[in-house]
């Protein structure tokens, strides 16, 4: 199977990314006009019968996330796009913003404009400086069109500074509100309490790309790729031990393998030409051995049957030399680093877990690892302390990985 | 507050002056401040405290937490990526070069949380530039180039 390109600008496209004319070759300025002429019910049910699913790692329905937003109460409303990408291994929405910032743009103004928001943030994490350069570029033209301004919705670009947590949907708006970016408890969720406690429609990047292409064209069109539960195409970022790492649009359903190997996608494993484990879903994501790739697929339904999720959409390949003990300890420095403190089970568990393993916990202390693991999950505010310990739990559930270091 | 506290105060307002005094703006306030002085003092928190109108602590507290606002010293950062997957390429040694280059400039080495650019790794970034499959000898370069 091949990659495909529609998130991504065809081969052929010629017009510069943030262009007027790129904005009409996509057909972004006719899915925009569809969507200014339709009702934000209609809009919706668009959505809803698309299949539409969250990119960013939680793979929540778009339609629901919409309707919900658009019958929440309030005199005020918010759409942010979280371009705060900062999951191990994860680049996508780096690559999208940097080929075609004006589909996730097109689909911020769509989402403000069916919500009835007057104000949108577009949050990027501060170290993609030329990305954020690049979407200020799309930005003004869209504002020189007349599709962003004080008419309609305004929408203003947020740097982030350095914090991984920042990326929590909730720490994010305490970010954008000036405050330090601790997550919020859950519930009440953004669609209710949001940004300064307004109803809030906070997407992926990813995601506001997927609304504007749907736009764009209609939902038939939409649903010529992917799987019966999952619909259309995800972008997966590779990187590691293949020939041609970088950022990938396929369809739902496609296998691991062919990700891996096919030749205009990852190009085979380089390295010792021996593929070891991947690391699917970034720093929070799953190890998978050689044969769960052989026999698995980009979809959630047949991931989660062997305790995997697509995340963020990240594939960390390793040949079979790399010690993924090592990797471990890496991934739970990470962690420790970036847990925001604020709640117990995060703060000393992610410590914990580095000393643990540090100390050669790895065999001899193997059922303790567990049992923090999933303390942590169970009792952790938010998805970092939550997810922390899922790589670590997932090599501790597949021996085999680490037997021969 | 002495002479040095009130030019300091007197220039950070400057600094702010057009942008809205409200508590969201407080994160793009201290961008600017870090951008200016490439580092955030006490003495500067204390002018954004005034500044804006927002209570010392809270802006301590919120300075604090991004690593991109802390820079002690002052000198110039330059961020080498020490995750995964730049680490498998490298990273580590080229940190220590990058380090050695260092060593009588004013320029900081830094090890950076994943810079999101694993399709070129190993990476570094200067905080303007972004190098990709870099090698000692471009730190190297980088390391003078932020020197000067």
């Amino acid at each position: 199977m091949n990659q495909v390109r529609r998130l991504l600008p065809g081969f052929q496209t010629t017009s510069a990314p943030t262009s007027v004319e790129r904005l009409k070759e996509r057909g972004f300025e006719a899915g925009l006009k569809k969507v200014f002429s339709m009702t934000g019910e209609d809009v919706i049910s668009h959505i809803t019968a698309s299949g539409l699913k969250g990119r960013g790692g939680a793979a929540f329905p778009t339609g629901l996330k919409w309707s919900s937003v658009y019958n929440a109460a309030g005199p005020t409303k918010y759409v942010v796009m979280n371009a705060d990408e900062s999951e191990l291994g994860t680049f996508k929405d780096r690559v999208l913003l940097e080929e075609d910032p004006l589909g996730a743009l097109s689909g911020v103004v769509m989402a403000a404009h069916v919500v009835g928001a007057k104000k949108a943030y577009c949050y990027i994490r501060g170290e993609y400086r030329d990305v954020e350069r690049r979407m200020a570029e799309a930005l003004q033209m869209l504002r020189s069109e007349g599709w962003v301004g004080t008419d309609g919705v305004d929408i203003e670009i947020r740097r982030g500074a350095g914090a991984y947590i920042a990326g929590e949907e909730t720490a994010l708006f305490n970010s954008i509100e000036g405050k330090r970016p601790e997550p919020r408890v859950k519930p009440p969720f953004p669609t209710i309490k949001g940004l300064w406690g307004s109803p809030t429609l906070i997407q992926n990047v990813e995601t506001l790309a997927n609304v504007a292409i749907l736009f764009a064209h209609d939902t038939e069109w939409f649903k010529q790729y992917g799987t019966k539960d999952t619909v259309g195409t995800k972008l997966v970022a590779i990187s590691g031990h293949v020939q041609r790492p970088g950022v990938y649009e396929v369809p739902f359903g496609m296998p691991l393998t062919d990700i891996l190997e096919a030749p205009n996608l990852g190009g085979g494993v380089v390295g010792s030409g021996r593929l070891g484990a991947i690391l699917l879903g970034g720093a929070a994501g799953t190890f998978l051995s050689r044969e769960e790739v052989a026999s698995g697929r980009l979809d959630y339904g047949s991931l989660a049957a062997i305790g995997a999720s697509i995340g963020s959409g990240a594939v960390m390949v390793f040949d079979d030399t790399v010690d993924l003990k090592w990797v471990t300890a890496r991934l739970a420095r990470f962690f420790a680093e970036e847990s925001c403190g604020q709640c117990v089970p995060c703060r000393v568990g992610t410590q914990r877990i580095v000393e643990l393993i540090e100390q050669g916990g790895f065999k001899s202390r193997t059922q303790d690892l567990r049992e923090l693991g999933l303390a942590m999950r169970d009792a952790s505010i938010c998805g970092l302390g939550q997810t922390a310990p899922v790589a670590l739990l997932s090599l501790l559930d597949r021996p085999g990985l680490t037997q021969h270091a | 507050m002495d002479n040095q506290n009130g030019t300091i105060y007197a220039s950070v307002r400057l600094l702010l002056q057009d942008m809205p005094h409200e508590r969201g703006q407080l994160l793009p306030a201290l961008w600017r401040v870090v951008e200016h002085y490439r580092e955030i003092t006490p003495e500067l928190i204390g002018a954004v405290s005034e500044g804006l109108s927002i209570p010392y602590a809270e802006v301590y507290g919120v300075a604090s937490f991004y690593s991109l606002l802390d820079n002690p010293g002052g000198k110039m950062p330059i961020y080498v990526c020490t995750d995964v997957m730049c680490l498998l390429q490298g990273a580590e040694k080229l940190k220590h070069a990058a380090e050695e280059a260092a060593q009588d400039e004013p320029v900081a080495v830094r090890e950076s949380a994943c810079l999101g650019q694993c399709d070129y790794a190993p990476a570094a970034w200067s905080g303007k530039r972004v190098l990709r499959r870099t090698t000692a000898q471009e730190l190297v370069t980088a390391v003078k180039e932020a020197a000067q």
